[in-house]
């Protein structure tokens, strides 16, 4: 039962930033730091909330959370890529424009009720025992982002869009000898990578809360950002840094229930101390390096 | 050259344009935007009438955010209605509890403002300051302990409430678990929790209370962490001390578990799982302060000290009963809301202990109100950690 | 001479990218039924127009600048720190500690410089523990600065609901007011010394970056590692150096917020200060000087913000979408001429 409710919370609590790191993946693997997820994931919320509200179908909400992330994401592109702006500071920006035009267009939908994703247990799966109910009696989204993991491997290192993609991050040189534009690859995954986050922000929206309040996603997009390291820039351990995450605010929220004699304020640093914990041991191993242009734009910043 | 400046211009424009569509589109989409507001935006923004009386008020957070502070909103715009012209109603909302208060209080004093509403605890020694800097400047603060010449605190004694609430929830209850999903330990929320578990246990003595502190106002994902994590242990009544309720209510109706609400009627979201919850009416009493001061009559008024209003005097309430309180506990309730009027009984009497099993009240005591608004402890019966 | 008018476009350009940032935000304050040429006017009019306004704007700012020299000081070393928010919180937590037990029966210098002392530490082993994770364990430094703000903020509620709790104050989460003594000398309305002091560190940060030895070092850490290794640097040692120092600098800006502003502590203190200071760094491409420039800014942009949303009774989303826009039209401006060596 412990177990069971510990891991059903921790991919609740962990699937909207699982959705960040996934996007920010994307983002950092063409070479451009976006820590404006955060603003993605907001606008994904409420962009999936108020048109499910008027149209009644998730599926466009879904649809419209990723036009909303991308957009903000293409805007976060021209800046970095078109006028070179500097990435860490704009994406700051972005983040704050983000929150400020969400709370600022959601202010009518904070009281209205919408009818969102619900649960739907997979049949035989979910009968599983122990972990069954856990992981197979979830809303679609969840499911979608278990797909999502191997589909991103696929489409970053099984295809040929995804080759150019990863070495527009290693260097920009391959990518003009195979005869692409670099540049337009960045917008891409840059762009990509702002569609994915949103669904994140969608997920908290319309699955998991059905609330919209402004501010909502409460820092889970920088969180995520910080968790692209820890899942070494690689989709296939994305699930590993999220789940950590939620798992650890999974089993504070537990342990308060259980009235164990400990500081909330302790319990409450939990998901921070297992992921600083988690990326110990995952550095002592070796970990995927971060994509070269991106370490470029960092060191060049540093020394203009 | 000059092309590509052009060039660059042009896209600047896009942009900026983009941005703005965004904005634009979203709002015609909105439905019902509440007309007050945006009159009220309007007539502030006119320059400030020498007659007129200016009345300003801070929120610690959004005035949309179905709580606390939309139900401090809501009276500031009854007061802007009831006095028409002869005001004038400056508002700031999300400001936090740190010099960023003085530095808006100042602010609003300098455009004119005479009358302050600082409406969050947090917010009492920055209107101190400010307070002291400008004596001609009335000041009521909201829920503050600490009084001053031209400063004046008001609150509404919402545990009554709660106590309500928690009979409705210990009648109801079936496994005799109860769980609250709170934000933080702060005297005003463990005052209501315990009033919760002290209503529950009077009416069923088997009662507990678990509780978890969000560390939040109002972060949905956690809410729901939290009551499903309530659910899972067998808890089937779920209080709350929220902003933005919604999201737990609707939760409870879907899960089948019973729900009580705070700050607003929220009992249509939950037709079926609904008990009741506890409700603000600021309205007449944010009216009577305005009034009183417009007047010059602070000095020496009720208002100039430490003023609280409850059940009696209709600042709180409770939310209709939902179908699922039977007949008998309404009556129940509906007595000891009388005997609360009526007679000023206070639960927070006779013998109640702590935690630890430390009398915090004697046989024959009852807690004062700096007793109950400054608490830093749940009593027996409540599982959690106040610390 | 070419240069000269290169640079001279550059900057009309930005102001351009501003006024058309300002425009657009004046279509959307009349969208909203609100007069926008008057809310400008009262805008400045209540920032610019008066001691109390410019001093605000003064005080809003120094904490800024101070977070975002310490970030600017991190970044020449190639490392970055978005860790200013908790190693301010830390500093702050630890000057209250030692002005609530301590320094009260000390003579206010002295009790001053222990708080300041104790700032510096406060943030120096914040900071510290990341630049030892990242030099020890290979621990990135961004995901463990980011991570140690929530865990600032959870360690300071700790305190501030606890031992540090004041015991006048009801029960109600805040430490003791500290003693006036304590309180750093006012020069202007309602500033205190605290801005000398983060221009002066502003300063000194920019000479000793361009001009010593040491900040040669930095730079050269800071543009490649791998190369510095190779050329005999022993980078672990500065860069453990460059977080140490950019630490405590962030954590007298917690000390600065607590004796010269704030008077006591409050869990909200100081609250995303650490992120506006690391925006106005990175803007400003790390240079201290303009670094003082962008904070200016951004802390103007605070102060109005208030003026904004009571004039025109819009939300306080209003503020953050205004200074958004703001920011970006800055930022238009992109790194311009000086490209990367």
């Amino acid at each position: 039962m412990f177990i069971t409710s510990l891991l059903s919370g921790a991919i609740q609590c962990g699937t909207s930033v699982l959705y960040g790191i996934y996007g920010e993946t994307v983002t950092e693997r063409v070479g451009v730091i976006n820590l404006g997820t955060e603003g993605c994931m907001v606008v994904g919320a409420l962009a999936a909330y108020v048109c499910t509200y008027h149209t009644k179908s998730p599926l466009l909400g879904i649809l419209m959370a990723a036009i909303g992330g991308g957009v903000l994401a293409l805007l976060h592109a021209i800046l970095v890529i078109g006028r070179k702006a500097n990435q860490l500071a704009t994406g700051l920006t972005i983040m704050f424009l983000g929150l400020g035009l969400t709370s600022f267009l959601g202010q009518q939908y904070v009281s209205v009720s919408i009818d969102g994703l619900s649960m739907i247990p997979i049949p035989v799966l979910s009968g599983i025992p122990v972990i069954g109910t856990a992981l197979f009696n979830q809303d679609i989204l969840v499911y979608v982002s278990y797909i999502l993991c191997p589909l991103l491997c696929y489409l970053l290192f099984k295809t040929r869009l995804g080759l150019l993609l990863r070495a527009t991050g290693e260097d920009e040189e391959v990518v003009f000898a195979y005869g692409a534009n670099p540049k337009l690859l960045r917008y891409i995954g840059v762009v990509l990578g702002g569609m994915i986050s949103a669904i994140g922000g969608a997920q908290l929206a319309i699955a998991y809360t059905h609330t919209w309040i402004e501010n909502m996603t409460n820092g889970r997009g920088i969180i995520a950002v910080a968790l692209v390291v820890l899942a070494g820039y690689h989709p296939k351990k994305a699930m590993i840094g999220a789940y950590i995450f939620g798992g650890a605010q999974a089993l504070q929220l537990l342990l308060q229930a259980q009235g164990v004699h400990i500081s909330t304020f302790i319990l409450q640093m939990f998901p921070y101390l297992f992921t600083i914990c988690a990326l110990f041991f995952a550095s002592r191993k070796k970990v995927q390096a971060m994509p070269a242009e991106l370490k470029k734009i960092i060191e060049s910043s540093a020394n203009s | 050259m000059k092309k590509k400046i052009w060039k660059k211009l042009m896209s600047v424009v896009l942009c900026g344009a983009m941005v703005f569509s965004m904005a634009g589109c979203g709002n015609t989409g909105g439905t019902n935007s509440s007309s007050e507001a945006d009159s009220s935006a309007k007539t502030s923004s006119e320059k400030t009438d020498s007659k007129k009386t200016t009345v300003g008020f801070i929120f610690v957070g959004a005035k949309d955010d179905y709580g606390y502070n939309q139900a401090a909103y809501n009276a500031s715009v009854a007061v802007e209605k009831h006095f028409g012209d002869q005001i004038q109603v400056l508002r700031q909302e999300n400001v936090p509890e740190t010099e960023e208060a003085s530095r808006a209080l100042e602010q609003m004093i300098q455009k004119g403002a005479t009358v302050l509403f600082p409406t969050s605890y947090g917010h009492l020694e920055p209107a101190m300051d400010v307070a002291k800097k400008y004596p001609d400047v009335t000041f009521f603060h909201q829920g503050g302990l600490k009084t001053m010449d031209n400063l004046g605190t008001y609150f509404g004694t919402i545990w009554q409430s709660f106590y309500l609430c928690g009979i409705a929830a210990g009648a109801n209850t079936k496994s005799n678990k109860l769980g609250f999903v709170a934000s933080f330990p702060i005297p005003q929320v463990l005052a209501n929790i315990n009033a919760f578990e002290l209503g529950a246990k009077s009416v069923n003595p088997d009662a507990t209370t678990s509780v978890i502190f969000t560390g939040s106002w109002s972060d949905p994902a956690l809410q729901t962490s939290s009551a499903n994590t309530l659910i899972d242990k067998g808890i089937d009544v779920i209080a709350q001390h929220q902003d933005s309720t919604k999201t737990i209510v609707e939760l409870c109706e879907q899960k089948g578990v019973y729900c009580v609400g705070d700050h607003a009627d929220a009992s249509e979201l939950a037709p079926n799982t609904w008990l009741t919850g506890a409700v603000w009416h600021w309205d007449d009493l944010f009216i009577d302060m305005v009034q009183t001061a417009i007047d010059g009559k602070f000095d020496g008024s009720k208002y100039d000290g430490k003023y609280r209003g409850g059940l009696k005097e209709g600042v709180v309430d409770i939310a209709p009963f939902g179908k699922s309180v039977s007949e008998d506990t309404q009556k129940k309730i509906e007595e000891e809301k009388d005997k609360m009027i009526n007679d000023d009984y206070n639960p927070f009497s006779d013998e109640i202990k702590d935690q630890k099993g430390n009398i915090v009240c004697k046989k024959g005591q009852t807690l004062t109100i700096d007793e109950i608004e400054s608490m830093d402890y749940l009593v027996d019966g409540v599982i959690g950690s106040t610390k | 001479m070419k240069d000269k008018t290169e640079s001279i476009k550059q900057a009309l350009l930005t102001v351009l990218a501003l006024a058309v940032m300002v425009v657009i935000f004046g279509v959307f304050l009349m969208t909203q039924g609100v007069n926008p040429i008057q809310i400008y006017g009262d805008m400045i009019v209540s920032t610019l127009g008066n001691s109390y306004g410019i001093g605000q704007v003064v005080v809003k700012s120094s904490p800024f600048i101070m977070v975002a020299v310490a970030t600017a000081i991190s970044a020449k070393a190639g490392l970055v720190n978005v860790g200013g928010e908790g190693q301010l919180a830390i500093g702050a937590l630890l000057a209250t500690f030692v002005a609530v037990f301590v320094a009260k029966s000390m003579p206010g210098p002295v009790g001053i410089l222990l708080m300041l002392v104790a700032g510096a530490l406060g943030g120096a082993v914040w900071s510290g523990l990341a630049g030892l994770m990242k030099v020890k364990a290979g621990m990135n430094e961004t995901l463990t600065t980011v991570i140690m703000n929530y865990i600032a903020y959870d360690i300071v509620s700790f305190f501030v609901y606890g031992i540090l709790k004041d015991p006048e104050s009801f029960s109600w989460p805040m430490s003791p007011e500290i003693a006036d003594k304590l309180r750093l000398p006012e020069i202007y309305v309602g500033v205190s010394i605290g801005i000398f002091g983060a221009v002066a560190v502003a300063i000194v940060t920019w000479l000793v970056l361009k001009k010593s030895a040491c900040g040669f070092r930095l730079r050269v850490i800071g543009g490649n590692a791998e190369a510095a290794k190779h050329a005999g640097f022993s980078v672990a040692k500065i860069q453990m150096a460059a977080m140490l120092i950019s630490g405590a600098i962030s954590g007298i800006a917690g000390m600065v917020e607590i004796a010269g502003v704030e008077g006591r502590l409050r869990t909200t203190t100081g609250v995303n200060y650490g992120y506006y200071g690391f925006l106005a760094a990175w803007m400003a491409w790390n240079n201290p000087l303009a670094a003082i420039i962008t904070s200016v800014v951004i802390g103007f942009l605070c102060v109005a913000g208030n003026v904004l949303e009571q004039s025109s009774g819009l939300p306080s989303s209003g503020t953050k979408i205004l200074m958004a826009l703001v920011l970006l039209g800055i930022l238009w401006k992109g790194k311009g001429r000086k490209k990367c060596s």
